[in-house]
Parts: C-alpha cells; sequence; structure tokens
C-alpha cells in the first residue's frame, strides 16, 4: 500500500519535472520522496545512448586517421609493439590465473605444496613478513597467493583441478585440514572423475581426473579457475567482448541457464556455472594476460565493469590494469612487454 | 621486480578522489594521457573514462538535449586534435576537458546571442572557468549516477531512458513495453531507489 503510493507521488514529481524543467515544489515535505527526487532531478540530464556510443565511433575513426604518424613514432622509440603482439604472456603464466587472497598466505601455500605438488616458484615478502606475492606452479598452471590486505582484502577461489590420482589428492587435502562436499566419483555430470572440497582457508578445489577429454591443441590446464555465478548466461558476452574468449562448450536448459560453460582466453580456460546449492558465487581474483591492455581495459568499462586501476607500467614489466566485473570479481589486466 | 598485481592500492581510485577534490593528479591517469598521445586510437579510454563528467558538465549549464550534445561532441573532438600540444603540470585532466568544454559553452552561447540577442549582452553564467568544488562534486554526482543507469537491471534501464531521455509519458512506455501503468510506475520506482542506494554505499 505505501509503496504503492509513493511510486504515484513520485511520479506526479517526476511528470511535473519534466515539463517544468523543475522539481514541484513539496507542500509536505517527505524526506524519503525528497531523496528519491535529488536522484530525479539529476537523470533529466541523462545522456542517451546512442550518442554516446555514436561519439565513441567518431572519435575512434578521427584517431585512426591521425595514427599512422603516431604509431610509428611509438614503435620506433620502444620496440614494445612488436613485443606485445608476439609475447603477451609472462614467461611461467598462462593467460588464465587465479590469484587467491587468504591469510596466513604462508600456511596456504603450503597447503598447495603438499595437498597438490605444488612448486614455489616466487616469494616476495611484504615488511611486516607476510606475503605480498607468491607464486605456486601446480601442473602445467599456476596459483598466485597474497596475504593481501585493506585495498584487497581475503578472498578465496574456486578451482577447477586436473591431477593424475584424484583420489589420493582428495584424501591429502581432508587430511591437511579440508572438508569434504563428496569423494571422487564417477557418477558426475562431466563425466571425468570428480570430487570436492573446501579447504580452511575457504577455497573451493574440484578435484579431477579427465577421462574421455580431448584435451585442446596445448593440452588439458591443469589449474582452471570455476566461478559460479548468478546469471551466468550473461559472462560469457563480457568474457568475449572483453577477453576476446570462445565458449567452447555451453550446456544450458530450455530455460537458459548455464549448467556448465568452458570459456577459452589465449591459451588457457576457465569454467563457469549457474550458481546453486553449496556451491554460490565467491567473487574472486583473477590474473588475466591479454595483448592488449588498454583495449581490454577500455572495453571492460564499456561492458559494465568498473576500475580498480587505469592501466599502467609495472616496475616488473607489465602493462597492467584492473577492473571489477558486474559479479564483483576482479580482473587484473595484464600485457607483458618482455625486458 | 616487486610487487605482482593485485597489491597496489588502485590509482583509479585516485583519479575519482582527485576529480571530485578537484586538484590531485595520479600517476595512472598520466600514463594514459601519455599512452593516447602517443597512440591516438588509446585516446578511447579517456573518453571512456570522462565522458560521463564531460557530458554532464555541459548539460548543468546548456539546457537543450541536442546542444548538449553538439558541445560534448565538440569538446572531445577538440581533446583529441590538443591532445599532443597538451602539457603535464599537475593539472588533472578531467581539469583540462572541462575548461575546453566551458570555452565551447562560452562560444555556443555567443554564436546563439549573434543570432538572437544584442551583441552586447554577454553570456556570465557559463564564463567561469574556475569551477567550485561543490560544482565538482555535482558534476562527480552525476556522472557516477549516469553509470549507474547503465548497469540497472535491463527493463529498470529501459524505464528510466524512456522517461528520462525520450521522455514519454507513463501511458505510451507502458504500451511499448507491455505492463500496466501501474507496473511502470514500480518499476520506475524501483529503478530510483536502487540508483539512490547505490549513490549512498559503496562509492567512497
Amino acid at each position: 500500500m505505501a509503496k504503492r503510493s509513493l511510486a504515484l507521488q513520485l511520479d506526479e514529481v517526476v511528470q511535473w519535472m519534466l515539463v517544468s524543467l523543475r522539481p514541484q515544489p513539496e507542500e509536505t515535505p517527505d524526506r524519503e520522496l525528497a531523496s528519491l527526487t535529488r536522484v530525479a532531478q539529476a537523470l533529466r540530464d541523462l545522456p542517451r545512448e546512442e550518442f554516446r556510443v555514436a561519439l565513441k565511433s567518431d572519435l575512434q575513426r578521427r584517431a585512426s586517421m591521425s595514427e599512422g604518424k603516431a604509431a610509428s613514432a611509438s614503435a620506433a622509440g620502444t620496440g614494445e609493439a612488436k613485443a606485445k603482439t608476439v609475447h603477451y604472456q609472462r614467461p611461467g603464466l598462462t593467460a588464465i590465473t587465479p590469484y587467491i587472497i587468504v591469510r596466513p598466505a604462508a600456511q596456504f601455500m603450503e597447503f598447495l605444496k603438499s595437498c597438490f605438488d605444488g612448486i614455489e616458484q616466487m616469494r616476495i615478502p611484504a615488511p611486516d613478513g607476510s606475503i605480498m606475492h607468491a607464486e605456486v606452479e601446480i601442473g602445467n598452471g599456476a596459483i598466485e597467493v597474497s596475504d593481501g590486505n585493506a585495498e584487497y582484502p581475503t578472498a578465496p577461489a574456486a578451482v577447477h583441478l586436473y591431477v593424475d590420482d584424484p583420489d589420493a589428492t582428495y584424501a591429502r587435502t581432508l587430511q591437511a585440514g579440508a572438508t569434504s562436499f563428496y569423494a571422487p566419483t564417477d557418477d558426475h555430470p562431466s563425466g571425468d572423475r570428480w570430487g570436492a572440497v573446501k579447504d580452511s582457508f575457504g577455497n573451493h578445489w574440484y578435484i579431477a581426473k579427465p577421462r574421455g577429454w580431448t584435451p585442446g591443441p596445448e593440452g588439458l590446464r591443469s589449474v582452471q579457475p570455476y566461478l559460479h555465478l548468478r546469471e551466468a548466461h550473461k559472462m560469457i558476452p563480457f568474457m568475449e567482448t572483453v577477453f576476446g574468449a570462445e565458449a567452447l562448450g555451453v550446456h544450458k536448459s530450455p530455460e537458459g541457464i548455464v549448467h556448465h560453460a568452458t570459456i577459452r582466453i589465449g591459451n588457457a580456460t576457465l569454467e563457469i556455472d549457474e550458481a546453486h546449492g553449496e556451491f554460490q558465487p565467491m567473487p574472486c581474483h583473477l590474473h588475466v594476460y591479454v595483448p592488449d591492455t588498454d583495449a581490454a581495459y577500455a572495453r571492460a568499462l564499456e561492458s559494465g565493469a568498473t576500475s580498480i586501476e587505469a592501466p599502467r607500467n609495472t616496475p616488473y614489466g607489465d602493462r597492467a590494469a584492473g577492473v571489477k566485473d558486474a559479479w564483483g570479481n576482479s580482473w587484473f589486466i595484464a600485457t607483458y612487454l618482455g625486458k | 621486480m616487486s610487487t605482482r598485481r593485485p597489491l597496489r592500492k588502485g590509482s583509479a581510485k585516485d583519479v575519482d578522489e582527485g576529480v571530485r577534490l578537484g586538484t590531485e593528479q595520479s600517476a595512472g591517469e598520466r600514463v594514459l594521457v601519455e599512452a593516447a598521445q602517443s597512440d591516438p586510437a588509446k585516446f578511447e579510454v579517456l573518453y571512456l573514462l570522462h565522458f560521463e563528467r564531460v557530458y554532464a558538465f555541459v548539460a548543468s549549464r546548456v539546457r537543450e538535449r541536442s546542444t548538449a550534445e553538439d558541445v560534448t561532441s565538440e569538446v572531445f573532438h577538440k581533446a583529441l586534435a590538443s591532445l599532443p600540444s597538451y602539457e603535464w603540470r599537475g593539472v588533472p585532466f578531467v581539469a583540462w576537458l572541462l575548461r575546453i568544454a566551458a570555452n565551447a559553452i562560452i562560444d555556443h552561447a555567443k554564436r546563439a546571442a549573434r543570432e538572437f540577442l544584442a551583441p552586447d549582452d554577454p553570456p556570465d553564467r557559463a564564463a567561469a572557468p574556475d569551477l567550485q568544488a561543490s560544482e565538482m562534486r555535482a558534476i562527480e554526482y552525476r556522472a557516477q549516477l549516469f553509470l549507474l543507469v547503465r548497469r540497472l537491471p535491463e527493463v529498470q534501464k529501459q524505464v528510466v531512458y524512456e522517461r528520462f531521455v525520450e521522455q514519454r509519458s507513463i501511458r505510451e512506455i507502458a504500451q511499448r513495453l507491455g505492463k500496466t501503468e501501474g507496473a511502470v510506475k514500480q518499476l520506475q520506482l524501483r529503478a530510483i531507489q536502487n540508483l539512490r542506494a547505490q549513490m549512498e554505499g559503496g562509492h567512497g
């Protein structure tokens, strides 16, 4: 009742505003209505979407006309353009790496080593002794690890691991304090032998051995981030647009709900599905290598992501930027400049 | 090699803070501008970052939508053309854009004045190029709001665009969307409540 009348009241104000170009003088000032009116008032100046898009293409056309001379200037300076197109990935990392921030990170690294035969490749301590950044190689993939800080708080992730012996790996995780969702079974819909656990840091591990799966040209990735999403179907066009991703297998219900999809970016894959049951969204951090960070960053903003960090050249030789998608995942977009 | 992502404080946030205060400049934005100076194709990023701000500023001073669009378009074309001569003096890029905008608005007003008004009746209102902090905050508020509209659930977004941009009546929108007028009013309320909630929280 009250809500309905608020809708009517608000529309009266809006109607008045659109006709007279000013808000209706309110005789009985209602705080709720007044604060909504403020928003409505600002919306009067809302730009046309078609205009925003058309001006962008205009500017792109104009920019490409003057590009010739500028491009030769920049390429001559650094040789960067060449490096970008040939080697845009940092050696040792694939196109997609989960960046897992949990505390204490040092303990988490031990977990990765003892359960998954992880090999520590790098560990950079922060001044306070915590781990600022570390990399652990697992199979033909890697996981990046950090204790995080105020800006980058704890964010456990879900990861699909391909291992040689899922039963033994599963058992090791339980010994290391993980709890079981279910033991490895041959009845998993994927057709793989597949078990699932949650470790004591809050991460999910889907531990599997491929059976009857034909690996891609570069082989199956040992480490694949697994995103449980609400409205998962919308993630596919987002990743296609922003990262030039390719959906390799999409299983949808007749209503369009994504039961499972494998998405390829560059030489790596990740998986998504519609959040369900115990497998609810876990917004996480992902590190992605792309040929052109600036372009991917721009496309991400265009596609509704918000900026965490604009593109910049990092001291470790990547051009890097950060965005947060509509699901709350952070994407660290990078291009290895090759030094 | 020091840190890998994501361990450094986000400098895009610094850009936003700087814009909000109208004073600071961030290294991140400087890199963006320099990238665009050496490769004009990268101007797109600057456009995407600042479109809403420039438009909000122009629309706040120019009532007519078509004029606001003309001026906004002029501002970005001029900015793209003058980018090579843009020099870094610690002035936020957005302040540079808004200065171009303020001048474009004056030009427009002068042209209009030549047609309709006595020549010695200068349009003072648009002339102040130095923005007050309060006006800067108002621009930032609107820019943020415009961004959030694009992220509303589809049907709410549609109602907002139909109502505020196309200025259609509730009845017309109801017909176009195949809904009752009551439902459209509810959607309008839901959309605005949604926007208000997001403007209040999580954007510090």
